[in-house]
Parts: C-alpha cells; structure tokens; sequence
C-alpha cells in the first residue's frame, strides 16, 4: 500500500485509547500492522477497524487482573451491555423526537407548545446524561473486575436507581408516547438484576472478600 | 478457549511469526472464514502473554518499523495439544454418529 500520515495519525488517535504501558510497548507494532493491512490507498481509518480498536481498548482496560470466577465475569459482560443499552438508549432518544410530538398530541390534543419546550428540556438533559451513565456501567465492570467489595453495593444501588427511574417514567406515561425508550429502561434493569445477583453468588462472594492473611 | 485464541496458537505451532504473519496465517487455517484485526489480535496476544502460552521468540527493525516475533511457550504447546485433542474427540464421536444416523453421504 502507499504510505499515508493522515492515516497513520488517525490509528495513533484510536491507540490513545489503551492504557499507556501497553501503548509503550506495542503501538509501533500495531502501526506497522494495522498499515500494512490497509487498503491501497487508504487514507482515513474505516469504522469497523475503529470499532475494533475501540473494543480492545475497553478490553485492556477492563481486564482484571487476576482470575474472577465465571459469575464475575458473566456480570462484566452484562454491566459492557448495559453501557451498549444505553448507548442504544441515546440513539433511541435522538432519532424518535419528531415521532415523540405527534404521540402526545395524539393522547393530549390540547398540548401546549411551553410544555412541548418542557419536554425537549427534559430530553436534553437526558441526553447529556446519557455519556455519564456509559460511564458508570464501565466503571462497576471495572471495579467489580478488580474485585472491589463497594462496587457490588454500588452496583446494587445503580440498580435501584434504575428501576426507580424506570418506574418514574412509568408514572409519567413514557411508556405510552416513547415506548421504544421505555423497553430500553427495562432491558438495563434487567441486565442490572442479573448482573447483581451474579456478583452476590457464593462463589463470587470469595473473589471479593478473600482469606485475611495469617501472620 | 475461543475459536480465534486456538486459531492463533495454531498459526504459531510450527515456528514463531509476526503479527500480521499470524494475520495471514490465521485466514489461511480457517479457510478465509476468521480474519483477525489488528485490535483483537493485540488484545488476544496481550492475554496469551500474561498467561505464559506465548513469549516473544525476537525483534527486528523493518523499513524503520518494530517486527515482533511471537512463539509458543512450553506450557502453550501444552494448552493447544490439550484442546485440538478434545476438539478432536468431540468431532470423531460427531462423525461416527453421523455415520450411524445415516446423516453423512461418506
């Protein structure tokens, strides 16, 4: 192929995401690789190696260091789905706006254009929340991965949030006019129960609250 | 173990290889089926490492670049000799049971 600087940076970028040790040992490698299976004349990096690179990075930093037991690290895939639902969630949110104003003029009629603006408030928040609850999912798998004692309550209590948030948006009948992001809601309070119980098995109970060393 | 971690410790079985020989390698074992990316590759052979089923065998300067050269470890020959046995048994006893259903035309 012929060598390309744009493209070369645009790999570097996507590196940046790795934890530093293991870019220090390896990024010249992987460059050297990732170049050479480039397409002839390639000059910006496709979404599927992007995908790729991405889901290494979140692999190597949400590695644990030791060996988890099997319900640990079935809990780590879902806490990953549950950061994939809620990128879904925002995707949802984002694309079925305009579908959202027609549903509730079809329930309420008289629905006024301030409590329409009301309602885009509260969509804006959610939607810059959405980048933050991403993180909080990747973050108990990565505390729950290191065997953390606080990030399986933490985990419970994120799962209380979301059932209560889940509820909430029952009451305000979200279900009716959004329901796309409603089977959203559920589908991570599922994952969040299943997730739970699975850090609180017996087994996993060891892994987080190993034999106190004898002196 | 998962399809591409036994495919990459076959590409390695006969000698050692660099990354983007264990990319050729792997597409050509499978049959063009499995074709690793860099991404999953590094990941892949970062754990492998960690494990002590593979080490690096040595290194080279190529137009400027690094060229790592990865071979199997002892305990690696182990790991692979044990599941292409076991993959082994499991489709020998497929294949007699074909036979016997009559589900194979050979």
């Amino acid at each position: 192929m012929s060598y390309s600087p744009e493209l070369e940076r645009g790999y570097r970028r996507l590196l940046a995401c790795y934890p530093r040790s293991f870019r220090r040992e390896n990024a010249d490698e992987i460059i050297g690789v990732l170049l050479a299976t480039a397409a002839e004349d390639q000059r910006r990096v496709g979404p599927a190696e992007s995908a790729d690179l991405i889901r290494g990075a979140l692999r190597m930093r949400l590695r644990p260091p030791g060996r988890p037991p099997g319900a640990v690290l079935g809990a780590m895939r879902l806490m990953c789905a549950g950061a994939v639902a809620s990128v879904a969630l925002l995707i949802t949110m984002v694309v079925t706006t305009g579908d959202l104003k027609s549903a509730i003029l079809a329930l309420d009629p008289a629905f006024t254009a301030a409590q329409w603006h009301g309602v885009l408030v509260e969509l804006a928040v959610r939607e810059w929340c959405a980048p933050l609850v991403v993180f909080v999912w990747l973050w108990l798998a990565w505390a729950n991965g290191r065997g953390r004692n606080w990030a399986r309550l933490a985990l419970g209590a994120w799962f209380i949030f979301l059932v209560l948030n889940t509820l909430s948006s029952l009451a305000q009948g979200v279900a009716l006019v959004a329901p796309a992001d409603f089977a959203v809601g559920v589908v991570e309070c599922l994952i969040a129960a299943t997730a739970t119980s699975l850090v609180f098995t017996r087994r996993s109970w060891l892994y987080y609250q190993p034999e106190p060393v004898r002196y | 173990m998962q399809e591409a971690t036994f495919l990459i410790l076959t590409a390695l079985a006969d000698g050692s290889q660099h990354g983007y020989g264990i990319i050729t390698e792997v597409a050509q074992i499978s049959g063009g089926r499995v074709r690793l990316r860099a991404g999953t590759l590094y990941t892949a052979l970062d754990r492998l490492r960690a494990d002590k089923l593979i080490e690096v065998d040595r290194e080279e300067i190529v137009e400027g670049r690094l060229r790592r050269y990865y071979r199997l470890t002892p305990s690696g020959i182990t790991v692979l000799s044990a599941e292409a046995a076991r993959l082994h048994a499991n489709a020998t006893v497929a294949l007699k049971r074909l036979r016997l259903a009559g589900g194979m035309a050979t």
